[in-house]
């Protein structure tokens, strides 16, 4: 057993009611091994999803934040999944531009059938999270 | 030009085309001028156009109620067309009042290259590509390139491309991508921990007063998501965190509405260069989803609409 005071990324899974946190359970039920690094925040549409709450995340500490929905055309709400597309692309772009590394903030498309996929996404994530460190962004230092 | 625009303006109270009058009279400094809004026909008299004519005047249309009359410059009517996009103005209320610009003069660039205070200083005058600058009996002539705010460098609609009547002739754009782009392009140039440094430093420095916020057009929510208390977003105590979590946010609100008017890095007191935020942003609004700010009232707003296949490479 390794060093309890080793780092483990934290990272929150902002995922759909309808597809993605069906994908998440279907990972469990079907007993794909990902990483426990994951915390998760079941929302009702991915369209839900305010940058707001991407940032106020990585300032509590969370290392990084994906977010999950239904793939393009899937959306329980019908368009949905295609506004949060551009508002988490530009979000990820702008918050590249003032120095977040675009590591920690991910979004993918996992379908209530895709567990496996689901599964790979998260041990993805935490791979990239663990090699860009610990989030210190918003570290107070002595402000 | 000023008289053809009291004359006009005269003639929207008279034929009650309009119940106010939006536009800007000298201001209490030398070399400013401050907003006018008013429906007394006898204040039209004070009613310029200059160089120094700064505020975007779009923002009172969300603020008077009734049908208005509106002094606008290119950037100025951009976002009224924004406003009317986003349902925030009728059209039918708005008569707008297009004034083309050649640019703005920013006085704090004239004092600190004449090394003189703006009192000192007689005479400014905009001549094609110079200015010439009147102080103590003597001429200085500066090009406009140094003395033009830097998003006026870079201005692709000088001229209003929406409007009812149009005071003047059509100018040309100067359109110097590169010189308006300066600082983003030594941003762009480091590396993320050194953005990050850079960001942290300026908003160190910001004291929440949220000019920029009410000087911006485009920022029109009747309550702003730093003043929720439930959940509390961001802490009102100005910290640099929640000061940073505070522009970022708003420049993503300001999305597809931004016409770079540079309200907020001129009225901030604390001289942050927001500009190099917002204009970021409306730069990768047009490189991710082709959209230009107020350019077509007809249109979606940037964020009610999509493309079935868009942005995909940024999601797995």
């Amino acid at each position: 057993m390794e060093h309890k005071s080793e780092w483990e990324p934290r990272i929150l899974g902002v995922l759909c009611k309808w597809c993605s946190y069906a994908g998440a359970d279907l990972a469990g039920t079907s007993r794909k091994k990902y990483p426990a690094n994951l915390r998760i925040l079941k929302v009702p549409c991915s369209g839900r999803v305010d940058p707001l709450l991407i940032l106020k995340c990585l300032r509590l500490g969370f290392d990084g934040v994906v977010v999950s929905g239904c793939h393009p055309g899937d959306c329980h709400y019908q368009t949905g999944n295609y506004r949060a597309r551009r508002r988490i692309a530009l979000t990820k772009k702008f918050l590249e531009y003032i120095g977040i590394p675009e590591e920690r903030v991910k979004a993918s498309w996992v379908s209530a059938s895709e567990g496996l996929k689901f599964a790979q996404v998260v041990a993805e994530v935490a791979k990239d999270i663990e090699e860009v460190g610990p989030n210190k962004l918003f570290a107070r230092d002595g402000d | 030009m000023e008289q053809v625009l009291r004359k006009e303006a005269r003639k929207l109270l008279e034929e009650e085309k309009v119940d106010y009058i939006v536009g800007f009279a000298p201001g209490s400094l030398k070399f400013s001028t401050t907003p006018l809004i008013t429906k007394e026909k006898e204040e039209i008299a004070s009613l310029v156009i200059n160089p120094f004519i700064v505020n975007n005047l779009a923002k009172f249309l969300t603020e008077v109620r009734g049908r208005v009359g509106i002094v606008a410059k290119g950037c100025d009517s951009r976002s009224i067309v924004s406003l009317i996009q986003d349902n925030q103005v009728v059209k039918e209320d708005v008569v707008i009042i297009g004034v083309p610009c050649s640019g703005l003069i920013d006085i704090v660039k004239v004092e600190n290259l004449v090394g003189k205070d703006r009192d000192e200083i007689d005479d400014i005058a905009l001549q094609g590509e110079k200015v010439v600058v009147t102080a103590g009996g003597k001429k200085r002539e500066l090009p406009t390139k140094e003395v033009f705010f830097e998003h006026c460098l870079g201005c692709e609609f000088p001229t209003p491309q929406e409007y009812d009547t149009l005071i003047g002739e059509p100018v040309a754009a100067l359109g110097d991508k590169e010189l308006s782009r300066k600082k983003i392009k030594e941003l762009q140039d480091m590396t993320p921990e050194q953005r990050w440094a850079f960001w942290k430093e300026q908003f160190r420095r910001c004291i929440r007063c949220y000019a920029c916020r009410q000087a911006c057009p485009a920022c029109f929510c009747e309550r702003c998501f730093v003043e929720e208390s439930q959940p509390q977003w961001v802490s009102s105590v100005p910290q640099w965190q929640d000061n940073l979590i505070f522009q970022v946010i708003r420049n993503i609100h300001v999305a597809g509405r931004c016409t770079d008017c540079g309200e907020c890095e001129r009225v901030c007191p604390q001289n942050i260069p927001l500009r190099s935020l917002s204009k970021k942003m409306s730069d990768l609004v047009e490189e991710m989803f082709h959209y230009k700010a107020g350019i077509d009232r007809s249109a979606p707003a940037l964020m009610s609409a999509y493309e079935h296949a868009e942005a995909e490479d940024l999601i797995r």
